[in-house]
């Protein structure tokens, strides 16, 4: 290529002009990486007052755990109980790596600021990249967090064995640190590549639906069960733990209190051991993380299709259903609600505490499981027609709130029903209908397990009643809430990813709608509590009609509404960025 | 609306005006909405903006558009990155309300006789998802059973359609493990489904491979040569000079030169009017001497 400069008259051909001249290259300090870092950040934050509200809302909550956090590990030291500190450091330090570990494979991928993709094509020597990332990595809200938190330890122990005690803890707290921050960037390189895979995400976050539906329900177990724990043997655990690298560091103060002092060293060369296997891991996997991102991955053989593209479209399910417009609107919905892993995620969630929450309710708090000395288990039951009643109202309550943001999931591609000018009020008899294929059969099993569960299958008709009265109210207010306060979601797979700000305020407006409907529903509760047995009777088809009564109401309002807002409620769910 | 409806029509030379008086155009509203209903006529306007504006919070997109589209032609919407395309293409078949300003799609205004004009529509918009969780065959067989089309007549034109875009081969895939290329071929089938009037398509041929986008360029005109209309908006040169007999060069939210392209080009290629309407640097200079 030949360049005449202007005025010059001088040629230069591309032979010496097409080198570029490489200026002195200055090497690439952690430092540049840190920059980098809180540059990003700056600029993710700029301009939208929203996001500056949610990172200073972020760091509210950082603070309220590292609080929390440094208060509970310091409180052996503050009752002087050694025992107390060795049940802290071994459980706590365990539950703080292992949180560090896998809380990020959770919520796929670590502080995406600095995601080692981007440097794929930079010339960076591997021992920078490791050491950047690593040091960025210990810059956030997160670690800030934990280290303040663990901090709580290092005044226990200085508490409780003196100054060389606390001085040890503060070095075991800093190596703890930065074993939590490795292993978690070391085990989400490794599985960054299937990770990748939509597939593997997808079967991540059912799983992930499962587990933090059943977080609640846990909790309590282990609140219930720390009442009879028996401490010696925890203690024990804790010294087995202690000994393990997931709290070694953290358990070397007390080593000091209680007068090891040769276990420390030997501690530290685990950690340090642990250390350095991750750090090699890591730069290994490091590799596998940054490149192989522009592929989607092997070709995998498909199965042919079997049948015409309508018959394609119904499910064998709904093989009675007519194939008009109406039709094509519930078998779509129906298919979504299976395939979609947001919805999926939201069904399973429904599922898992639709079961848990009656039984909480009606079984009188957990400290009415007694153990017989013969091993079986007695179950003290607070349960009346009104309990169950009042325990189906919030069931058929959350069933309907799944609705609450149902264009939402859809996002953008609504804008194919906008464009096909479909009437709102078919629209949304449609959604209803969908999502009713799976919920129903879901209540029906609910209310007569739960009748059976507590031995009263008198109670069922009641039961059902009221769940079908709720889930009815709760799918009139809802939809109304769906076309009125929709809100747009983040175009990715993680079922648990809101578009940051606005989704805060959108989960109150959930909240609101579950109040709103189960206040809807409270005349059935009020029949049960008031009527007494004869109100079994009636309570089904009453609750039924009911609830249709109340769907048949919220489609005949919102159908209108929705005709009359379909430009504003696409652009309202399209997410921009 | 009157200053606009002068400029858009005057510095046009040849525009047909004996299918819409100047002097009928700048009497009124009132007037202009009787004289639509001749346009409705064969030989008429397939598509009619009159006016059309919006605004984003600060920044205005589209500052009042007009067009008009003669039913049989191809018509070709060129534009830079963020000239208002994509905003104008969504105001006019309905995804979008603008502040100001009407469409008319064959006679029928979208925005207060939305069942009809959809009806005619057919839409390939840019910028939005398709229902990816389903396979190419659901996704075609849901959107002609939506256009409330007999279903043996959506079986019939589904296989066709994917027989003819090679996407029968896809099998059980769903569209959102697609390619850009095959999404792009799936909305276009969704679009010619119901067999519409008017197609409005947005970067039909953006991350179309050359084998597709021959294979599209032959539907479009074989479409347009049964009586279809299409309009489509592109910012690659090339495209536009083989396919269309119209052409209208928007930026910076209206619209700059319009015509058939002869008249756009005047003798010179559509790249450098391009540049001209739109302006912008082109040539380096004296700077990257190091390159």
């Amino acid at each position: 290529m030949a360049v005449t400069g202007p005025g010059t008259g001088v040629a230069v051909t591309g032979s010496t002009a097409g080198v570029p001249a490489v200026a002195g290259r200055r090497p690439v300090r952690a430092r540049h990486f840190v920059r980098l870092k809180l540059r990003v950040m700056g600029n993710n934050l700029r301009g939208q007052g929203w996001r500056i509200a949610l990172f200073i809302g972020g760091i509210i909550a950082g603070l309220w755990f590292a609080g929390n956090g440094f208060l509970i590990l310091a409180a052996p030291g503050f009752v002087d109980s050694e025992q107390g500190m060795l049940l802290a450091a071994g459980f706590g330090g365990t539950l703080l790596v292992l949180g560090w570990l896998l809380l990020p494979l959770a919520f796929f991928g670590v502080d995406e600021t600095l995601d080692p993709a981007r440097f794929a094509l930079l010339p960076l020597p591997r021992r920078t990249m490791v050491t950047g990332l690593l040091v960025t990595g210990l810059i956030g809200v997160p670690s800030i967090a934990t280290g303040l938190a663990s901090l709580g330890l290092v005044l226990s122990a200085a508490l409780l064995g003196g100054p060389l005690a606390g001085a040890v803890q503060l070095v075991g707290v800093a190596a703890g640190l930065l074993l939590c921050v490795l292993g978690s960037r070391a085990i989400t390189s490794a599985f960054a590549g299937m990770l990748r895979s939509r597939r593997v995400r997808d079967l991540a976050a059912v799983l992930l639906a499962v587990l933090a539906a059943l977080l609640g329900p846990l909790q309590l177990l282990v609140i219930g069960g720390l009442g009879n724990a028996d401490w010696d043997q925890l203690a024990e655990v804790a010294g087995i733990l202690g000994w393990t690298p997931l709290a070694a560091p953290y358990t070397m103060g007390f080593d000091v209190v209680d007068g090891r002092l040769w276990a420390v060293p030997v501690k530290l060369a685990v950690t340090a051991a642990t250390l350095a296997g991750l750090y090699r891991w890591w730069s290994r996997s490091l590799e596998s993380a940054m490149v192989g991102t522009a592929s989607g991955g092997p070709a995998r053989a498909v199965a042919a299709a079997s049948g015409t593209p309508v018959s394609q479209l119904f499910p064998r399910l709904l093989t009675r259903t007519p194939r008009d417009r109406y039709g094509a609107l519930v078998a779509r919905e129906v298919r979504y609600w299976w395939r979609d892993m947001r919805r999926r995620a939201n069904l399973i969630t429904v599922a898992v505490v639709g079961v848990f929450i009656p039984a909480l309710i009606n079984v009188g708090g957990f400290s009415a499981f007694t153990y017989d000395p013969d091993g079986s288990l007695d179950v003290g039951l607070t349960a009346s027609a009104t309990s169950v009643s009042i325990s189906m109202l919030f069931v058929g309550a959350l069933a309907a709130v799944t609705l609450a943001n149902q264009f939402g999931f859809d996002g953008s591609a609504y804008a194919a029903n906008v464009i096909a000018g479909v009437p709102g009020r078919l629209e949304l008899r449609a959604r209803v209908v969908g999502f009713s294929v799976y919920i129903v059969p879901l209540l029906v099993v609910i209310s007569a397990g739960l009748g059976l569960f507590l031995r009263e299958p008198g109670w069922i008709p009641v039961a059902a009643g009221t769940l079908f009265a709720a889930y009815g109210a709760g799918l009139a207010v809802n939809l109304i809430v769906s076309v009125v306060g929709a809100y747009s979601l983040p175009e990715t797979s993680n079922p648990f990813a809101l578009n940051s700000g606005a989704g805060v305020a959108k989960s109150m407006l959930a909240l609101v709608a579950m109040v709103a409907s189960a206040a809807a529903a409270v005349p059935i509760v009020l029949a049960t509590a008031l009527l007494g047995e004869v109100w079994y009777w009636f309570a089904l088809p009453v609750g039924v009609g009911y609830g249709l009564g109340a769907v048949a109401l919220g489609l005949y309002i919102t159908g209108d509404l929705l005709d009359r807002r379909m430009p504003e409620l696409l652009a309202t769910v399209t997410p921009r960025r | 609306m009157t200053s606009c409806g002068g400029v858009g029509v005057a510095v046009v030379p040849g525009y047909e005006s004996r299918i819409l008086p100047q002097r009928e155009r700048i009497r009124g509203a009132g007037s202009y909405r009787r004289t639509m209903t001749d346009a409705a006529q064969p030989g008429g306007q397939a598509l009619v903006l009159r006016g059309l504006a919006k605004r984003f919070d600060d920044k205005v997109a589209v500052a009042g558009v007009e067009l008009d589209v003669p039913v049989g032609s191809f018509y070709g919407l060129l534009g830079p990155n963020g000239a208002g395309k994509t905003t104008t293409l969504s105001m006019a078949v309905g995804l979008l309300r603008p502040d100001a300003g009407h469409a008319h799609v064959l006679g029928h205004d979208v925005w207060a006789d939305p069942v009809r004009a959809k009806q005619l529509l057919g839409v390939l918009p840019d910028g939005v998802r398709l229902f990816d969780r389903l396979t190419g065959a659901e996704l075609l067989a849901y959107h002609g059973l939506l256009r409330g089309m007999d279903p043996a007549v959506v079986d019939q034109r589904a296989g066709e359609l994917l027989d003819v875009l090679a996407l029968d081969d896809a099998g059980r895939t769903l569209v959102v493990d697609y390619s850009a290329g095959m999404k792009k071929k799936i909305g276009l089938a969704c679009a010619l489904l119901h067999g519409p009037r008017l197609l409005v398509l947005d970067e039909p041929f953006e991350a179309v491979d050359p084998v597709s986008a021959a294979l599209i360029r032959d539907i479009l005109q074989r479409y347009v040569a049964g009586g279809g209309t299409v309009i489509f908006s592109s910012h690659v040169m090339a495209v536009v000079e083989r396919l269309c007999s119209h052409v209208a060069i928007l930026a910076d939210g209206v619209i700059k030169k319009v015509g058939t392209l002869d008249e756009v080009r005047a003798g010179r290629s559509l790249e450098e009017v391009f540049v001209d309407v739109v302006g912008g640097r082109t040539a380096t200079g004296e700077e990257l001497a190091w390159l």
